[in-house]
């Protein structure tokens, strides 16, 4: 028996079922493809946030800065740390942080500043090019300052409006001075959306009468190199100092992006389950209807090993066409969604556990947008077709050629 | 193959087949026992219910005895397993069935070589053999007709080329004329004989149509599950 051929004609036998079997499954990929796609996007653009904006993959403090941050804890010799890790492949960044008040006019909130050394920092992180209104920090223009969104906004000042700092000096002065708003960021996250106030690395340690050290190394991994490895190296490096990967750093945002892994997962079982029970359904018709027949084939000499694969090739031909259907109708809205994207400016704005969403919204293309969808497709299709399939195998051909 | 040696095509010998209907038992066959020699053109007979058909699916191994033994050119059809009994319904068996039952997404052709295909037999071959038993049978120039472009009577030839385009041992048609006009029957008929004649098949036939009587060579008739006459002509 040439089973293919008789497989493939026997899918077409009724043609209706097969093209709304076909169709279902196409659809489903199709919706699994691009909800993949779209899925995996947000929760790269959602690290991407985290890890390219602000904490970078790696921090490093002294002593018990994060539990307790003081403008006293600080790394004492950061160049020390910060050319080795350079030279291991670690671009780093040193960063000063303090916390005071700044006023505008009579508005004034509490504010977290933070001291940069730009060319560095422009290694480590993406802030310098999430400018809303105005211009990045210039080390010609050491009193000119950048703003978080909503800062700017409580403040109610706009670039080239002054800005007055209060806080106190690292030798116990009042620390204040004018500084002039230079540009403002886009949203961000919500702390620094909320109090930050960027500034020169210089200007910092002038303000806050800090000669010397840091509160914080910001670290990035080489590409390919794992967190935990990563983490792993830089230990070694910073041996008596505070290593944390921004896993670490946010766990609870952490754990939603594994969350959010996972429930890529479950909702594909979701829809394949309704899915397969469709199948299930088609494939148990197309048996009872030939039970006569396969009573037939069996009286002939086939053996139930020849039934079983003829079954499953007619369900392997369905699915094969819903695959090829499903790819081709994926790959054109693939390429729309991960060049064009969702414009979701109107969630401007918007933060996911303090983590501000992108204004477009692309998805992701790679080898696990397909496997995923298509290998849980093959799997469920598999598993729906395996009773019907082992009924027609197992059935007496006496009682089956009985059957009306 | 075509039974060539001593041993009978058929040996049935001390068959009962007992069905279970509801808390009834029911005998569809009591202690049958007869033998049918290769060659041998045989129609069984008998009312309905007498336990023709139960006895052609014991004999054709799809069904077993509830007691009692069958043998098909010797070989003991109880001491095999269900793979070995798949091969020997593939191998030494042809079936005639009263309604066809023929694939209905396969050609004409496709249906007779169906048995050459399960056998794994060359191309060549099967197709030598196919457009041999399609020629004899009269179905030249149909054997592209899928089985709903065919008549009943051609239906029929097809299912009698498929029953021996492997050469069985035995084919065993149960009431290959009931579905068909008188004219066809005898048409049926003529052919079976022929292939009997020309190409020595063994056929056993379970029927009622006094047709397929006359032009038996032997007919054994059954009532209430026993050889209630067994006679031989000519």
């Amino acid at each position: 028996m040439d089973v293919f051929k008789l497989a493939w004609r026997n899918v077409w036998r009724n043609r209706r079922r097969t093209l709304v079997t076909i169709a279902a499954m196409t659809f489903a990929l199709f919706v699994m493809i691009l909800y993949s796609s779209l899925l995996q996007g947000y929760l790269r653009d959602m690290e991407r946030n985290i890890v390219d904006l602000e904490v970078g993959d790696i921090q490093i403090f002294a002593g018990d800065y994060r539990e307790n941050p003081s403008l006293y804890t600080r790394i004492e010799d950061p160049e020390a740390l910060l050319e080795p890790l350079a030279q291991a492949g670690f671009p780093a960044s040193a960063r000063l942080l303090g916390f005071g008040l700044a006023a505008a006019d009579e508005a004034s909130a509490g504010a977290s500043f933070r001291g940069i050394d730009i060319e560095r920092d422009a290694r480590v992180s993406r802030i310098h090019e999430e400018i809303a209104e105005g211009r990045w920090l210039d080390p010609a223009d050491p009193r000119g300052v950048v703003l978080g969104k909503r800062l700017a906004r409580t403040l109610a000042v706009k670039v080239g409006d002054e800005l007055l700092v209060l806080s106190q000096g690292a030798d116990g002065s009042m620390a204040y001075d004018l500084y002039e708003v230079r540009g403002t960021l886009r949203s961000m996250s919500a702390a620094v959306d909320r109090t930050g106030v960027f500034m020169t690395e210089e200007s910092f340690r002038e303000l806050m009468v800090v000669p010397a050290g840091a509160h914080q190394i910001i670290v990035r991994r080489p590409v390919g190199l794992s967190l935990p490895a990563a983490a792993l190296k830089v230990s070694g490096v910073a041996s008596t100092l505070d290593v944390r990967t921004w896993k670490q750093l946010m766990p609870t945002l952490a754990s939603m992006l594994e969350s959010a892994r996972a429930a890529i997962l479950a909702i594909f079982l979701i829809v394949y389950i309704a899915i397969a029970i469709l199948i299930l359904n088609a494939m148990l018709m197309a048996v009872f209807e030939r039970v006569r027949e396969f009573g037939v084939l069996k009286a002939l000499g086939a053996s139930p090993l020849e039934v079983l694969v003829l079954i499953l090739l007619e369900s392997a031909i369905q699915a094969g066409i819903a695959i090829a259907c499903g790819l081709a109708l994926s790959l054109p809205a693939l390429y729309y969604f991960s060049t064009e994207g969702f414009n979701i400016a109107s969630l401007a704005g918007v933060t996911v556990m303090g983590v501000a969403m992108n204004p477009i919204w692309r998805g992701v293309v790679s080898p696990e947008t397909f496997t995923g969808p298509v290998g849980l497709l093959v799997l469920i299709v598999a598993v729906a077709v395996l009773f019907p399939a082992f009924k027609a195998a197992l059935i007496r051909p006496v009682e089956a050629m009985r059957h009306q | 193959m075509t039974q060539t040696n001593g041993s009978p095509s058929v040996e049935v010998r001390d068959a009962t087949k007992l069905y279970q209907q509801g808390t009834l038992e029911v005998a569809a066959l009591r202690g049958l026992s007869l033998t049918i020699r290769p060659g041998e053109f045989t129609a069984i007979c008998g009312p309905s219910g007498s336990g023709k058909t139960t006895l052609l699916n014991l004999i054709g191994a799809l069904d077993a005895p509830s007691s009692g033994s069958i043998a098909l050119g010797g070989q003991e059809l109880g001491s095999l397993g269900r793979r070995a009994l798949s091969r020997l319904r593939r191998d030494r068996i042809g079936f005639v069935f009263q309604a066809y039952n023929l694939i209905p997404v396969l050609s004409a052709y496709e249906n007779a070589e169906i048995v050459l295909r399960l056998q794994g037999v060359e191309e060549r071959e099967r197709r030598e053999r196919v457009l041999g038993v399609l020629a004899d049978v009269g179905l030249e120039g149909l054997q592209d007709r899928r089985p709903d472009q065919l008549s009943g009577g051609q239906q029929q030839r097809v299912a009698i080329a498929r029953a021996i385009a492997s050469n069985p041992a035995v084919v065993l048609a149960d009431e290959p004329t009931a579905n068909v006009d008188s004219e066809t029957a005898d048409r049926l008929l003529e052919i079976m004989e022929k292939l009997n004649r020309e190409r020595g098949e063994t056929f056993l036939f379970s029927t009622h149509d006094p047709r397929v009587m006359e032009r038996a060579r032997r007919v054994i008739r059954i009532v209430d599950g026993r050889v209630e006459d067994d006679t031989a002509s000519g």
